[in-house]
């Protein structure tokens, strides 16, 4: 079963991809945390976000055939924007682990 | 031209998505059910739930079963239409084929029988065909119908309308408008980055239903518009069908050079020969497949000019390891079994014209991207419902005050084709389980009680959206959930009541084309009734608000 791990992994890689980068606008950043992010956390968040997409590709690559693993990435993003999407609609709070690494202002 | 580029495609995006909207709709979910035909084939046809089977052996079992194919009664008179004479109780054979896929416990079959004398000598054919059990060579009634590569596949791209192929050019239209929409779309969304992952449930419906409307088109953008453009790239024969009409002596004079190019006859001998070891040519085949590193299993099987001497094998690969439409074609001569030919490396249009038809068609065993697929589609239904619902909302106010009735026909139609669709297709399973077994023409039942369903649902809608035309939610929408809820669960308990086949045994089982069908079937339930008690607070706490409320028009950006 690797197979299935890797696209699980893969799966995973492109949620939290799409939730860095969502959490990087300043709308959804607010729904965790309060005020603007600093500009540096912004580019943080975003390379995070881009290099679990990258990640994510790899991952796809491994398991696949070139053209069958660029489906199954470009499916995958679209799955998790909609997973993002919804949790940041419904439960926001489920996201707090991809900023566990930011301590909290008080 | 209206004031800007913006407003245009705003109008354009508006009408054309609504009038064809409603046939997208039903291209959009039957496509998704599609993507899990042949497991919905399984629920619907019991004899037929075991594991997939290969190409079983031809020279064993598959050859007598050929020989079994008798036509049918409406095929041989629909022949006898084209024949000058009437027609002998056995017709002269011409070619035999079986199909299977990695995920197809049985086999179809079938038998092509030539005319003895066709009015058009280009249409001068008739088949028979055969659904066969690999495991045993015993046929399965035709009359049983496979409701998902039968029924719900062919509506997905024809919507079973075949008078002058009528079905395939309003689809064709349809996934233009499809392309034109998303294009359109994406001009007049003015945040298409600033709001990607924005959804607010909680405010206003109309508010709601464009951010759902906005999420699903966007997100699935790419995954929309390769469906649509492969959907009219699959069939482009259809739609621009030179080969059979400008250029006809052409395509002619091409047959026939690639008949003797290839070395695969074009016409019988008309010496009869028999047939060497089928079994042989496909150990051949495989043998050579491995040679190349290429999963092995036969797809297709296909026999030309049966029983002459100029007999022709072909054997194609299953290319379950590609997203291309790949077969790598080996091909024999029928009395003697020697390899004539292996197909040609593709040119870089047919390798391109392949990969976009078998990203469409999904012929590889790929279970997450069949799963992505499924969601892909399911949120294009989504965005067209949403679609719907933004246009009526932000229009019924306004047509409540002038007495219009526009905003209620478009709502009675999106109920028809967003919850009347899903009535039809949970009736249509409540039906397939409990028709009796052995019911003469069973399946033309089933298409019966789907169209009534459909029917009923569509009467239903117009009756229950009067409250539109008084600018509040229709009550249909809440019933018809409550009705999709209720069907749906009988659907699913009446597999278990009629088979015995409930999900504690499938999933224990691991027989997961029967276990997803009855999973889904709930989960659209549970979906369904959450929908509906929304529906209710939402009525309840629009009813006095649309008296008091002054009508405040919405996101005038978008019409």
């Amino acid at each position: 079963m690797p197979d299935a791990l890797l696209l699980a992994a893969a799966l995973l890689c492109g949620i939290a991809g799409m939730g860095w980068l969502a959490l990087a606008m300043d709308v959804h950043w607010r729904q965790l945390r309060s005020g603007t992010p600093a500009r540096k956390i912004i580019v943080t968040l975003r390379v995070l976000g881009s290099t679990a997409l990258a990640a994510s590709l790899a991952l796809c690559l491994t398991v696949d055939h070139v053209s069958m693993a660029s489906l199954v990435w470009v499916m995958t993003l679209a799955a998790s924007a909609l997973i993002i999407a919804f949790t940041l609609s419904t439960r926001p709070v489920w996201l707090a682990p991809l900023l566990v690494w930011l301590p909290a202002r008080t | 031209m209206l004031q800007s580029f913006r407003h245009s495609m705003t109008w354009v995006h508006t009408w054309f998505g609504l009038a064809l909207g409603f046939v997208l709709m039903v291209c959009f979910f039957f496509g998704s059910l599609s993507v899990y035909d042949r497991e919905i084939d399984r629920w619907a046809i019991p004899a037929s739930r075991f594991e997939p089977q290969p190409m079983p052996s031809f020279d064993r079992m598959l050859e007598p079963a050929f020989r079994r194919i008798q036509l049918t009664k409406e095929a041989r008179e629909e022949a006898q239409t084209r024949n000058e004479e009437p027609l002998p109780d056995t017709l002269p054979l011409h070619e035999w084929g079986a199909y299977t896929t990695h995920r197809d416990p049985v086999l179809s079959m079938w038998s092509g029988f030539e005319l003895t004398r066709p009015k058009d000598p280009d249409n001068d054919h008739v088949y028979g065909v055969m659904t066969l059990d690999p495991r045993t060579g015993q046929e399965l009634s035709e009359d049983k119908l496979k409701i998902g590569s039968q029924f719900f596949y062919p509506m997905h791209y024809e919507l079973h309308i075949h008078w002058l192929g009528l079905g395939y050019w309003i689809v064709g239209l349809a996934a233009l408008i499809m392309l034109v929409a998303l294009v359109s779309g994406v001009v007049m969304h003015r945040k298409v980055f600033r709001e990607f992952f924005t959804f607010r449930p909680k405010k206003q419906t109309q508010r709601s239903a464009l951010d759902l409307h906005n999420l699903t088109g966007v997100v699935a953008l790419p995954f929309h518009f390769m469906f649509a453009l492969s959907g009219l790239i699959v069939f482009a024969g259809i739609y621009f069908p030179v080969g059979e009409t400008m250029m006809k002596p052409l395509a002619k004079a091409h047959q026939k050079l690639e008949a003797s190019r290839t070395g695969l006859p074009e016409e019988a001998a008309g010496i009869p020969a028999p047939l060497a070891s089928v079994d042989a040519m496909v150990a051949e085949a495989q043998r050579r497949w491995a040679a190349r590193g290429m999963a092995g299993e036969v797809g297709f099987l296909g026999i030309h000019h049966v029983g002459d001497a100029n007999a022709t094998v072909s054997v194609y690969r299953a290319g379950t390891d590609r997203v291309t439409l790949t077969g790598e074609g080996i091909h024999f001569k029928g009395p003697t079994g020697e390899v004539i030919r292996e197909d040609d490396p593709k040119t870089a249009a047919a390798g391109i014209n392949d990969f976009v038809t078998g990203l469409h068609l999904q012929h590889f065993r790929h279970w997450l991207l069949r799963v992505l697929y499924f969601v892909g589609g399911i949120s294009g239904c989504v965005c067209i419902a949403t679609g719907f619902i933004f246009f009526v909302g932000k229009r019924k106010r306004q047509h409540a005050a002038t007495g219009s009735q526009g905003a209620r026909i478009v709502d009675a139609l999106a109920v028809t084709t967003v919850t009347g669709m899903l009535i039809a297709t949970a009736t249509m399973l409540v039906g397939n389980r409990l028709l009796p077994e052995d019911l003469p023409l069973r399946g033309v039942w089933e298409e019966r009680i789907f169209w009534s369903a459909w029917g009923l649902a569509m009467a239903h809608a117009f009756w229950r959206t009067a409250a539109v035309a008084q600018a509040r939610i229709a009550p249909a929408w809440r019933e018809q959930c409550w009705a999709v809820a209720g069907l749906a669960g009988l659907a699913a308990v009446l597999n278990w009541v009629t088979t015995g086949d409930h999900l504690f045994k499938t999933i224990a089982d691991g027989y997961w084309p029967v276990a997803g069908v009855d999973l889904v079937l709930l989960a659209s339930a549970a979906l369904a009734i959450v929908a509906a008690r929304k529906l209710r607070l939402r009525e309840q706490a629009g009813a006095p608000a649309a008296k008091e409320d002054a009508p405040a028009p919405l996101e005038t950006a978008h019409a």
